[in-house]
């Protein structure tokens, strides 16, 4: 079966973008400058949602785009969906205390 | 590149040749409703009870709206709740529209025999004014006319990642050719600020970049909330996107890669052509009638979709005077909502176009529309209130 595709926006990137529905335990192949990159879903991953290109250990920085977009709030394991259930923003945070009445 | 435009006393290009009719209210409703080729604005904010500030930001709304281009004349009428205020007198509203060059014909219930009467003139005058407009024809003239706004919603990621990339393009593009591009939403560049300082113009323009951002963000945090909990909205997370860093990254790709050559208010004019960031607020209602109020001849709402796939009738237009498309490259969304939508791009996501390609068909669309052929949500005699960015409170 054809691998499902997913895009890395930028090169140090740690997430990809799933362009189709994957199911959990497919190949997923991630387009390189040099080749691709094979993942195996650990999980479902919906069209459109983020899939972790190697492992992420908690509180390191997610980057897409070559930018922080947050970080990771536990562990994430590669090929594992990469969510608001995993992934804290850290901008315009006035829960944090920092600014805001809390 | 050109398009075909009415080419204004003033030498603005409109896209479109309305009669406007101003402020909102009886008599302007009555006009319009009578007269064909008539528009006004529905809001219900008319400025009574609103600061000073705020009733300049008011005036400078529909005096804007008067002055677009798309607009060949207008009527203003002094019935309005806020003409008591001297930033909301009709004959100031007119005479601002008219330094522009433009026909501007006043209505005083008091003096055209109250309302019944202001109305009967107005339709008198509508008619004229419609039938003289309808005398003008479309020229051939340079992209340098073009000035377009753009917002992006219900975001997902499919937005970052084909629908503003072709935005984008769209934008370089009018840009180069001597246009001016209008983006904003301070919210969604936090996150995102430091790649659009990079593009600032001059230092001062990368202070007031910042500056709108980190007032923002104070505003924000003295909220004591999660930002999560408020923006991404739930559509952008049932979309895919996570953070609100996540969704300005994505959406910064629809101001391309021009220069930024200045930070505007809201509904404040570009004082030169080029790409311009607008302090402003993302919701449609609103962001539209600033750009359009700014001079917009065109506005473009890039649609995401993915968390509202049951929209299967996108309505209509807030932006009252310039033509509104939407565009997106969800798959999903354009599939339920094809015959609302202007131009998909997900064609990217599906392999067969590039960003290029499909920014280059995104162009071409623009052209045809800001020609004469009319957007999806022009079919429809549906229009939304507009939402005036105010943001002194009320008394």
């Amino acid at each position: 079966m054809q691998p499902k595709r997913a895009i890395m926006m930028h090169p140090q990137d740690n997430v990809a973008t799933a362009l189709e529905e994957i199911g959990a335990g497919e190949n997923v192949a991630v387009p390189l400058a040099d080749g691709s990159l094979a993942l195996t879903a650990a999980e479902a991953i919906p069209f459109g949602f983020k899939i972790a290109v190697q492992e992420i250990p908690q509180g390191e920085i997610i980057r897409k785009y070559g930018e922080t977009i947050g970080r990771a709030s536990s562990a994430i394991a590669k090929g594992a969906m990469v969510h608001i259930h995993n992934l804290e923003g850290t901008r315009a945070r006035g829960d944090l205390g920092t600014g805001g009445r809390r | 590149m050109s398009f075909w435009g009415y080419v204004r006393s003033d030498d603005s290009v409109g896209t479109r040749n309305h009669v406007l009719v101003i402020p909102q209210g009886i008599i302007a409703k009555s006009v319009c409703d009578f007269v064909a080729g008539t528009k006004t604005i529905l809001t219900v904010d008319h400025g009574s009870g609103r600061t000073a500030n705020d009733r300049e930001q008011i005036a400078r709304v529909l005096t804007g709206l008067g002055r677009n281009p798309n607009v060949a004349s207008v009527i203003v009428h002094a019935a309005s709740p806020g003409v008591g205020y001297p930033e909301l007198r009709a004959e100031r509203l007119a005479d601002e529209i008219a330094a522009g060059g433009k026909r501007v014909e006043l209505l005083d219930p008091a003096k055209d025999g109250g309302t019944y009467g202001a109305i009967t003139k107005g339709i008198q005058l509508a008619r004229r004014m419609v039938y003289e407009a309808s005398t003008l024809r479309r020229e051939k003239v340079e992209d340098a006319h073009l000035c377009i706004g753009v917002k992006c919603g219900y975001s997902d990621t499919t937005s970052g990642i084909a629908g503003n990339p072709a935005v984008g393009y769209l934008y370089d593009k009018i840009v180069a050719g001597g246009g001016t591009a209008l983006f904003g939403e301070t919210t969604e560049i936090i996150g995102a600020e430091q790649a659009l300082v990079g593009r600032a113009a001059t230092p001062e323009v990368a202070g007031k970049l910042l500056r709108a951002v980190t007032v923002q963000e104070d505003r924000a945090k003295a909220t004591g909330l999660d930002i999560r909990t408020v923006n991404p909205v739930p559509s952008n997370i049932k979309g895919g996107i996570s953070s609100l860093e996540e969704k300005s990254l994505g959406a910064i790709h629809k101001a391309g890669s021009a220069p930024v050559q200045g930070v505007l208010q809201y509904a404040e004019r570009p004082p030169r052509k080029g790409l311009y960031f607008v302090d402003n607020w993302m919701g449609h209602l609103s962001i539209f009638a600033g750009y359009a109020a700014a001079g917009a001849n065109v506005v473009l709402f890039q649609l995401g979709g993915g968390g509202v796939t049951g929209r299967t009738l996108l309505e209509g237009s807030p932006s009252v005077v310039a033509p509104f498309l939407w565009a997106t490259a969800n798959p999903l969304t354009y599939a339920a909502a094809a015959d609302s939508i202007d131009f998909y791009s997900g064609t990217v996501i599906e392999g067969s176009e590039t960003p290029e390609e499909a920014g280059e068909r995104l162009y071409r669309t623009v052209i045809d529309i800001a020609s004469g052929t009319m957007t999806r949500s022009e079919t429809l005699h549906y229009t939304d209130p507009i939402d005036m960015y105010l943001q002194e409170p009320r008394f």
